[in-house]
């Protein structure tokens, strides 16, 4: 050391502060990375997927003609409801031909392909209006008609003339024809609440595709999670954490326990379908099966957290307890457990938040697949009936031909995400609320 | 019986409360407490005095079992209190522990309120018929920790919201309101700042007068102050045993004097 300034820094502080520098630089590198990559993903998931929220109606005037529909004239709903679907597409090619005849669309086409640009479903929902009220027929009644997806996806630039040459589903004039109904103020897109609460659609009717059903599975599935898995975890970690002697035996359980958070949730799935459903003959699809299947997978996690946040209650606590001549018990379940709750209560949260995003092990129940009933009516049905659930919906559009499913896997990924989101949300505001301080 | 009645001169200050016989303590395979035999007077404070390791606290956690919850830890010998095998096994740990108090080295209120802290041994042990008896049971509890003219007005606020020495208090006070016969006191002072401690120290003295008070302490002034006897570990031996005044003057094994002139320690 030949200068001993300190206002001159040797080369070894220099160099030190130099790579203290670099170090800072990587690791805003680092996050820079991560914002830009979840920025990226938030702005993807949003703009692909808002317009499944949207969807296109056609506001039209159909005449229930009571001799199409009511021959015999009785207004007897048995004898109305002979009349099928089919029977009701003459009321659809009229309300476009009168729509021709007073000269509100200028189009050339047959009335009949008119009606090509509503959903399949068109025919089925007047159907429908005139078995709940047969009063409706022979009355003149404006009907909202869902668009076919084809109709719909030109609304939204989905589809467009150049990618139609080759579409047998639509032609140029039927755009033409969209195009004036919309001029006259009919035909537009509003916001659609049935994408929320419907179930799923055939592979024809994409527009009719709905997300509710595969949430009430996928709430259902949680019931179980919870019903199961909270107490079994809970009294399990308290054993293990409080009472069990510390030998080879719970070391053995303990390393298992880790183990089983490890596993991938595909093994569950296929311990799901030889258990509880090869063995135990439990209905295939079932969200109970499903709801099982999660809480084996969502146990360990439990476990984990609650034992970690009872290890995080002072000793000291306990022996406070015991000093007072608590039991053992006593001890365990008037102070520990409650200071331990916000941990175990956030751990939960986490873990079903964990599992409601879960699909692979559902691919292997059944629960993955076109399910299109409707919305369960009792806590047993949604428990026993076949239903999907959020991610296997999604998953399941995703793999379908038509673009207007794609975008309702996207719509069904902010449903999720919104899910998600607030269920961490409620983690981290119980933790904030209930959390002590000694 | 009759006998007794009939010798006035018995010795009741000579009394003894808690009575140890050849103990012996091993974690695992540590031999921790070797051949102790100590007669632990009524109504007395006692001291527990020697260097770190030596084993004072060990001795103090066999009194009211509280070894119990160290997996690894033998107890062997016997410890009496008043006559009573505390280790036979029809002795249930938890009955003995309402009847033995402790008060620990850090101050632990529950995190509740002051009330809740004071009124939870009560409660569990039924002491109290109804909410008038448990408030008397609670301010008397507090009136013998020295701390009810601090807290009389906020006894709903947390208990850990007091300062160091308040919450040492309030923890003496939640150890006698269920009203033990003996008080062991694991270094009860040494998180505290000296005023807490010369409150704590004076407290201790007062308890004196209803308690068999076992107190373990770092601090050899503390022990000459406080105490009337004190014991002597090294090692896991307890070297000396007798009243205060005389160990710290006159202490019969060179070690105890090596200890309290501070040669060893």
């Amino acid at each position: 050391m030949t200068q001993t300034s300190l206002l001159r820094q040797d080369a070894r502080t220099v160099r030190r502060n130099r790579a203290e520098k670099r170090f800072r630089a990587y690791g805003l590198v680092a996050i820079g990375l991560g914002m830009l990559m979840l920025v990226i993903l938030l702005t993807t998931i949003i703009s692909r997927g808002t317009g499944a929220f949207q969807q296109t109606y056609l506001s039209l005037e159909v005449t229930l003609d009571a001799a199409v529909l009511d021959p015999t004239g009785s207004g007897d709903v048995a004898q109305i409801s002979k009349v099928s679907t089919f029977g009701y597409k003459p009321l659809l090619a009229d309300a476009f031909a009168q729509l021709s005849a007073r000269g509100v669309v200028q189009s050339q086409l047959d009335p009949d392909d008119m009606a090509d640009i509503l959903s399949p479903g068109a025919e089925a929902r007047m159907r429908n209006a005139v078995l709940a009220d047969p009063a409706l027929i022979g009355r003149s009644v404006q009907f909202d008609f869902l668009t076919s997806g084809r109709v719909d996806g030109y609304l939204k630039e989905r589809v467009t003339r150049a990618s139609i040459v080759n579409d047998s589903n639509i032609n140029a004039e039927q755009l033409d024809l969209v195009d004036e109904l919309r001029a006259a103020g009919v035909l537009d897109k509003r916001f659609n609440i049935a994408f929320i609460t419907g179930s799923d659609s055939s592979d024809a009717r994409p527009e009719a595709a709905g997300f509710g059903v595969s949430m009430v599975g996928s709430l259902s599935m949680m019931l179980v999670v919870l019903v199961l898995a909270l107490p079994i975890g809970v009294a399990a970690s308290i054993y293990l954490e409080e009472f069990a002697p510390k030998n080879w035996i719970t070391d053995v359980i303990e390393v298992n326990i880790s183990n089983l958070a490890a596993v991938p949730s595909i093994v569950f799935g296929i311990l799901g379908l030889a258990v509880f459903i090869n063995y135990m003959h439990l209905p295939n699809s079932a969200p109970l099966v499903g709801g099982l299947v999660l809480t084996l997978m969502t146990l360990p996690t439990i476990i984990i957290s609650t034992r970690a946040s009872l290890k995080a209650v002072p000793p000291s606590i306990r022996d406070a307890a015991l000093g007072v001549g608590a039991s053992k018990m006593q001890s365990v379940f008037h102070h520990v457990l409650p200071l331990a709750a916000p941990g175990i209560l956030t751990g939960t949260i986490i873990g079903l938040a964990q599992a409601l995003g879960e699909t692979a092990p559902l691919l292997l129940i059944g629960m993955v697949g076109f399910i299109a009933s409707n919305g369960p009516d009792s806590i047993n049905e949604a428990l026993l009936s076949p239903n999907s659930a959020m991610p296997a919906q999604i998953y399941e559009w995703a793999k379908r031909a038509d673009p207007a499913f794609y975008e309702r896997a996207w719509g069904g990924i902010i449903i999720l995400l919104v899910f998600l989101i607030s269920m961490n949300a409620v983690a981290v505001l119980l933790r904030r609320r209930f959390e002590r301080r000694w | 019986m009759r006998d007794t009645i009939h010798s006035p001169e018995a010795p009741v200050a000579l009394k003894s409360k808690i009575s140890a016989q050849n103990v012996q303590v091993y974690y695992a395979d540590n031999h921790a407490i070797k051949d102790v035999n100590v007669e632990i007077e009524d109504k007395t404070v006692t001291a527990f005095i020697g260097p770190s390791g030596c084993g004072k606290s060990t001795f103090l956690r066999c009194i009211n079992r509280m070894n119990d919850t160290i997996d690894i830890c033998r107890v062997q010998g016997l410890i009496t209190i008043d006559g009573e095998n505390i280790y036979d096994p029809k002795v249930d740990p938890v009955q003995l522990r309402a009847k033995v108090g402790m008060v620990f080295q850090k101050p632990n209120p529950f995190p509740k309120s002051i009330y809740d802290n004071v009124a939870y041994g009560p409660r569990i042990h039924g002491l109290a018929r109804n909410k008038a008896e448990l408030d008397e049971i609670v301010e008397r509890a507090l009136r013998r920790g020295a701390i009810w003219d601090e807290v009389k007005d906020r006894l709903q606020a947390p208990g850990t919201g007091l300062s160091g020495g308040q919450q040492q208090r309030l923890c003496i006070a939640r150890a006698v309101a269920t009203e033990p016969e003996v008080l062991l006191m694991d270094e009860p002072c040494s998180a505290l700042d000296p005023i807490a401690t010369a409150q704590v120290e004076e407290l201790i003295d007062e308890l004196r007068q209803n308690y068999s008070v076992v107190i373990v302490t770092h601090s050899m002034q503390q022990a000459a102050r406080v105490s009337q006897r004190t014991a002597f570990f090294h090692l896991g031996h307890l070297v000396e045993y007798g009243d205060t005044d005389k160990i710290f003057t006159t202490p019969e094994d060179p070690r105890t004097e090596a200890y309290i002139t501070g040669r060893i320690g």
